[in-house]
């Protein structure tokens, strides 16, 4: 019975860490005052490219470079139109994410009809680099030391992130210059700071976690490519949503990831549940399944009205998000 | 002598407008420079090329003797320049001290790193600021915040600071404190530039006064060895006597009348606090008081876009309080208010004239269909006798100057015939010949038996164009005067809240003898 | 030293935002073509084959035209529909749950119809799923005017819970199911009755489907309800300062609500008739006309004429890219996606140069 919940942990983090890196890269760019909606586009090109990178040189560590850059220069695509152009950020997130997922399909089914066919992961270098391992000590602790400490470097790598950006923000004085850029850019302006260069490089930055995000994704479903389910399969839109459950603290988005995981895992794992507790939990099983799927969506629809009826729920949205700055505008 | 700033043929325009025309100026060191202007006379825009958020198409800066050039607020800090903004560039979330390490260069990546803290409390004594480093911006006043921005500019290592308008927003006491800190600044060695339009200011604070005049440099003098006449002249170029007409007019009844009225503001604060006044039919009724206190809240509420917390507001005997913003100009009231952006209320700005002249009567015209035709005439009327410089009608508004923007929001004011017309700040940044036009057709209006509530800011012109003038201060009534029988002195007094005449002598200011309310519902 | 910097232009001249418009977009055309060519494909062939819809060379020509046209009629009035709450200023980015729930309420119609007449069954699946369609639309505003909730992301979550609707209903054997078919085993979407299958006037062996007379009366009311009507007015006033239509007395909320209203009813009706010309709905019935109607809208700066070009280029483009696979078996619809991405991207730089320049700074003479 232990065994059912430590699994139902571990399943927890391991098909939900990709919701942090989505999340933590997108509250770097919303505390920039930038809103990108590219999320599931972002996160679609770092995993296919990071991906067919790691499964040519047959090395994780080169998987993830490539990603982080693949995706950062999305990022770049989205700032230089955003705060160089001056363009509108719905539209250019909207389009990112079109052009991402179809940049996936269409390398994906380009390789597949290919002679070379799509590159294989299990069996490689590549695959047990990604698999999970046993940190010693921490993961002989009972109950929690196999849910917890018993994972893939990726896992651990989303944690840090999320762990290190939370001290940016907080202790850091690029990242007081990044919340008052995301605040008032005017007034961050006028004292000096580079407006445009924060924003340049902590949406790019942004998108390359959330590219690590998509690479894990990939690397989680065994690298096997579909021509009509994307790896990503809606965890950038879960992520935008969960920046606000998280009120733009990456501390929180850990928190949120936990709990946005647990509904997920439900959905996987509510059968083993009932199976162990016949007479309690008996009645999972009779939920479809699509409900668990959507559950994420309705609850983050339901936060955004929660928190829209009180307004101290969204102390840390930043002021001045989805407003484009230009200096000269009087 | 040796000069900390030089400006030498500066040119700046916006679009097809020329905000600065082939500028001189120069700052000597340790001296306090007011730079003297209308408004719109591109005081501002100068400044700003200074602080690095315009760059001039054309011309040259030098500082301590040196060309130099200002390509962003970043490279202004570094060549020792501070301005502190009208509009306060300041993180309303953050407190003061992070407000301030914002700017702060050479101190580590660290918050708390280095003794940031002490460095700030040390520039702060020296400067005898009084001011508390953890609270949040968004809980401080006004004056507070303003103490804020010169500090975070001291604390900078800034040698040359830019104030621009920095007692628009003060009382007395706080200017007088802000000029102590301004001297002693001085003192220290620091250049300052003061931007204003306040004469006795200028004569208080400045060694020398440079005027600037529609965007064009006019002369720099000593201030010891000038007036404020002589001042007046150079900025508005000619010899002028305010020489605003105002006809006397058999007053009617009191056409609206306001009793107990209290109203908040968009923070929850009390911002209109128990008033009473009147305005009948052929009078016009002047609103004085600082910046901010009340104004607002007070034409929001009588138009109905404000809901009103207590009071009574009657409208040629019938109350309003309730009514919607369209009830409410059917009833004839019709209420025109002149942001500080000019374009926020009242004007869609990038609709065309005709768009914008049937904004409040679209509705009237039969069927589904906005009645086009009819409006582009009322337009052409408007344009006609404002003499509103446009290419035609269906130029957005957006496109305009100020002047014109004004001139076509008051011009469809008066077109719907209103018998009470409400009009905040008309004549905001026109110059004198724009101002003129606006005061002879609200004169006009008065004429017509209208009653006019007139909120304004410049205190020469209302004492000239308003029979009487009611004082505000923090949304508190301070008593209604005679224009005749008053002067600018004692309105200032009773604006910053130093006198109170309301009740004096058993007078019951504020509320009309032929009331049409009676005691009862006063009292209700 | 910065020599040069950017200034706003003062005025937005038609004739130079078309001539960097048109640049714009064959500059992706151009990208598109160097895609194609690492691919080892004949760009122009293939650009060839796409833009003439697979008619040339095609005894069953008419086919094309009714292929294009069913993606068109959905995608044009989807894109009115976002053109009128983004002129609000409203962020409505849930096109694509609005049509599904039009699609589901018309097809809930439509499996209930068998014997009616085909005219009725048609207006009642339609009126159903602007009803439903316009319901959500309504909930979604009335939060917006009364908390101020973020409506980009409401409407966004709508997308995907309706998704998991459809998939529900899709893949769910039930006795309650009527929308799949009894004769299968694995769960499938059933097909229409007659009764609800879009009839049209036969031209030829071409059948012109009430929905496309539909779709163009309805470009033009859209077009006159904003140009000229009062309602019309006042989202451009709402949309332009909703401080100043509040000054107006118009009262905002009322009218974001009736837009919404509006907006996502007509949502509803492109997946009515949408449904009904297929004769069976789907989980992919939106052909991401949601998504799509978004980039439209822009790209055609709202205008309803420019709206109408824009939905007839992309759905070439689109169903270029299905015609031409039958050729090219290695470039699929996504090729679609990925040239629409780079043609907004590149017509975003367009729209920039057209509104911003260059200007030289000259050093003083003086100095």
């Amino acid at each position: 019975m232990l065994d059912v919940f430590t699994l139902f942990l571990f399943n927890i983090i391991v098909y939900n860490i990709p919701l942090l890196y989505g999340t933590t890269g997108e509250i770097m760019i919303e505390k920039s005052g930038s809103l990108n909606l590219g999320v599931e586009g972002t996160m679609a090109i770092g995993a296919v490219v990071g991906y067919l990178a790691g499964a040519k040189t047959d090395s994780l560590f080169v998987a993830c470079v490539v990603s982080f850059i693949a995706s950062g220069l999305v990022g770049l695509l989205f700032s230089f139109l955003t705060v160089t152009l001056q363009a509108n950020q719905n539209v250019t997130g909207l389009t990112i994410t079109t052009f991402g997922v179809a940049f996936y399909y269409f390398i994906g089914n380009a390789l597949s009809n290919s002679a070379s066919g799509w590159p294989k992961l299990s069996g490689t270098r590549l695959d047990v680099q990604s698999q999970a391992f046993e940190i010693p000590l921490l993961s002989k602790i009972p109950f929690f030391g196999k849910a917890l400490f018993s994972h893939g470097i990726l896992v651990y790598l989303g944690v840090i992130i999320a762990i290190l950006m939370w001290l940016y923000f907080k202790k850091t004085v690029p990242g007081l210059k990044l919340r008052a850029i995301g605040e008032n850019p005017g007034a961050a302006d006028s004292l000096g700071v580079n407006v445009a260069l924060y924003k340049y490089t902590h949406i790019i930055i942004g998108s390359g976690i959330m590219g690590l995000g998509g690479l894990y994704m990939g690397l989680n479903m065994g690298g096997t490519f579909e021509g009509s389910n994307c790896w990503i399969n809606g965890y950038g839109w879960i992520s935008i949503a969960l920046v606000i459950f998280a009120n733009w603290s990456p501390a929180k988005a850990l928190l949120g990831t936990l709990v946005f995981g647990f509904f997920n895992t439900l959905r996987v794992q509510n059968a083993a549940l009932a199976y162990t507790f016949p007479d309690t939990l008996g009645w999972l099983t009779k939920i479809p399944s699509h409900f668990f799927s959507a559950l994420p969506f309705i609850i983050t629809l339901i936060v955004l009205i929660t928190s829209s009826l009180s307004s101290k729920n969204k102390s840390g949205e930043p002021q001045a998000i989805g407003r484009n700055y230009y200096r000269e505008d009087r | 002598m040796e000069y900390a700033i030089e400006l030498k043929g500066i040119t700046k325009s916006f679009g097809p407008v020329a905000a600065n025309k082939n500028i001189n100026l120069s700052l000597a060191k340790g001296e306090i420079l007011a730079l003297l202007g209308e408004n719109g006379s591109g005081k501002t825009t100068l400044m700003n090329m200074l602080s690095g958020i315009y760059m001039p198409d054309s011309g040259s800066i030098f500082i301590d003797g040196k060309k130099v050039e200002i390509n962003s607020p970043e490279d202004s800090g570094k060549l020792g320049i501070g301005m502190v903004h009208q509009h306060f560039k300041l993180v309303e979330r953050f407190t003061a001290l992070e407000n301030i390490r914002i700017g702060i260069r050479n101190e580590g990546r660290f918050l708390h790193g280095a003794d940031v803290r002490k460095k700030i409390e040390d520039t702060a004594a020296k400067f005898g600021f009084d001011i508390d480093l953890d609270k949040v911006v968004a809980n401080m006043a006004v004056s507070e915040k303003q103490t804020l921005e010169i500090l975070k500019v001291l604390c900078y290592g800034a040698k040359i600071i830019i104030l621009d308008e920095p007692t628009a927003v003060l009382t007395v006491q706080e200017i007088e404190r802000l000029f102590a800190v301004l001297r002693k600044m001085k003192e220290e060695g620091h250049s300052i530039i003061i931007i204003t339009h306040k004469l006795n200011e200028v004569m208080a604070i400045s060694d020398r006064v440079a005027v600037l005049r529609h965007g064009e440099y006019i002369d720099t003098v000593v201030t010891k060895e000038t007036n404020e006449k002589t001042l007046t002249e150079l900025m508005v170029g000619r010899k002028i006597e305010l020489n605003i007409e105002r006809p006397v007019m058999d007053k009617t009844h009191p056409l609206l009348e306001i009793r107990d009225l209290t109203v908040k503001n968009d923070e929850g604060a009390i911002a209109v606090d128990h008033i009473n006044f009147y305005i009948r039919g052929g009078e016009m009724l002047g609103v004085a008081g600082i910046a901010g206190s009340g104004q607002k809240e007070l034409c929001e509420a009588i138009a109905g876009l404000r809901k009103i917390e207590e009071g009574q507001m009657i409208h040629e005997g019938e109350s309003i309080v309730g009514m919607s913003p369209k009830k409410i100009l059917e009833h004839g009231i019709s209420m025109s208010f002149i942001p500080e952006d000019r374009l926020g209320m009242g004007l869609a700005p990038s609709m065309s004239i005709t768009d914008n002249m049937i904004l409040k009567n679209y509705n009237e015209s039969k069927g589904i269909f906005v009645d086009r035709k009819t409006a582009r005439i009322e337009a052409q009327k408007v344009i006609d006798r404002l003499e509103v410089v446009t290419p035609s009608t269906e130029t957005p508004v957006r496109r305009l100057s100020g002047g014109n923007v004004q001139k076509v929001l008051l011009g469809r004011e008066i077109k719907s015939g209103p018998n009470v017309l409400i009009t905040a700040y008309p004549v905001r940044g026109l110059d004198i010949n724009s101002s003129y036009t606006i005061y002879n057709i609200l004169n006009e209006q008065k004429k017509k038996g209208v009653g006019i509530l007139f909120v304004g800011e410049d205190l020469d012109v209302m004492l000239a164009l308003c029979d009487k003038i009611m004082v505000i201060c923090h949304g508190r009534l301070q008593g209604v005067v005679n224009s005749d029988h008053t002067t600018k002195e004692d309105i200032g007094l009773m604006m910053t809240g130093t006198v109170n005449i309301v009740n004096k002598e058993g007078k019951t200011d504020g509320i009309a003898k032929d009331s049409a309310i009676t005691d009862e519902e006063g009292k209700a | 030293m910065r020599k040069y910097h950017l200034v706003r232009r003062a005025d937005a001249r038609l004739k130079r935002t078309l001539i960097y418009y048109a640049i714009g977009i064959l500059v992706s055309l151009i990208i598109g073509a160097i895609i194609l060519v690492a691919l080892g494909i004949n760009p122009l062939d293939y650009y060839g084959r796409m833009f003439t819809i697979g008619l040339v060379g095609n005894r069953y020509g008419y086919k094309s035209i009714e292929g294009l046209l069913k993606i068109f009629v959905p995608l044009l009035i989807t894109s009115l529909a976002l053109s009128l709450s983004f002129k609000m200023r409203f962020w409505n980015i849930g096109g694509e749950g609005e049509f599904l729930i039009g699609a589901i309420a018309a097809s809930i119609v439509a499996f209930n119809s068998t014997g009616m007449p085909n005219f009725v069954t048609v207006l009642l699946m339609c009126l159903a799923a602007m009803i439903s369609s316009g319901i959500i639309g309504i909930a979604v505003a009335a939060l917006k005017v009364k908390f101020n909730t973020n409506e980009t992301l409401m409407t966004l979550m709508i997308n995907y819970i309706m998704l998991y609707v459809i998939r529900y209903i899709g893949e769910t054997k039930a006795d309650w199911n009527f929308f799949l078919r009894d004769d299968s085993e694995r769960p499938k979407f059933g097909t229409f009755p007659d009764s609800a299958v879009m009839a049209g006037i036969p031209i030829g062996q071409f059948k012109l489907l009430w929905s496309v007379l539909i779709a163009l009366a309805l470009t033009a009311i859209v077009f006159v309800y904003l140009k000229y009507t009062k309602q019309g007015y006042e989202i451009s006033v709402v949309g332009d300062s909703s401080a100043t239509a509040k000054y107006a007395g118009m009262s905002v909320g009322k009218i974001v609500l009736r837009t919404m209203f509006i907006s996502s009813a007509m949502i509803g009706l492109a997946a009515a008739l949408a449904v009904s010309s297929a004769g069976t709905i789907s989980d992919t019935i939106t052909n991401n006309v949601g998504w799509t109607g978004i980039i439209v809208a822009w790209l055609s700066k709202l205008s309803v004429p420019a709206v109408f070009v824009t939905s007839v280029l992309i759905s070439i483009l689109q169903y270029g890219c299905q015609a031409a696979a039958t050729q090219y078996p290695a470039i699929d619809s996504n090729y679609a996606d990925l040239l629409q991405g780079i043609i907004l991207f590149s017509v975003l730089v367009a729209d920039f140069a057209a509104n911003f320049k260059i200007v030289r700074k000259e050093d003083a003479k003086n100095a």
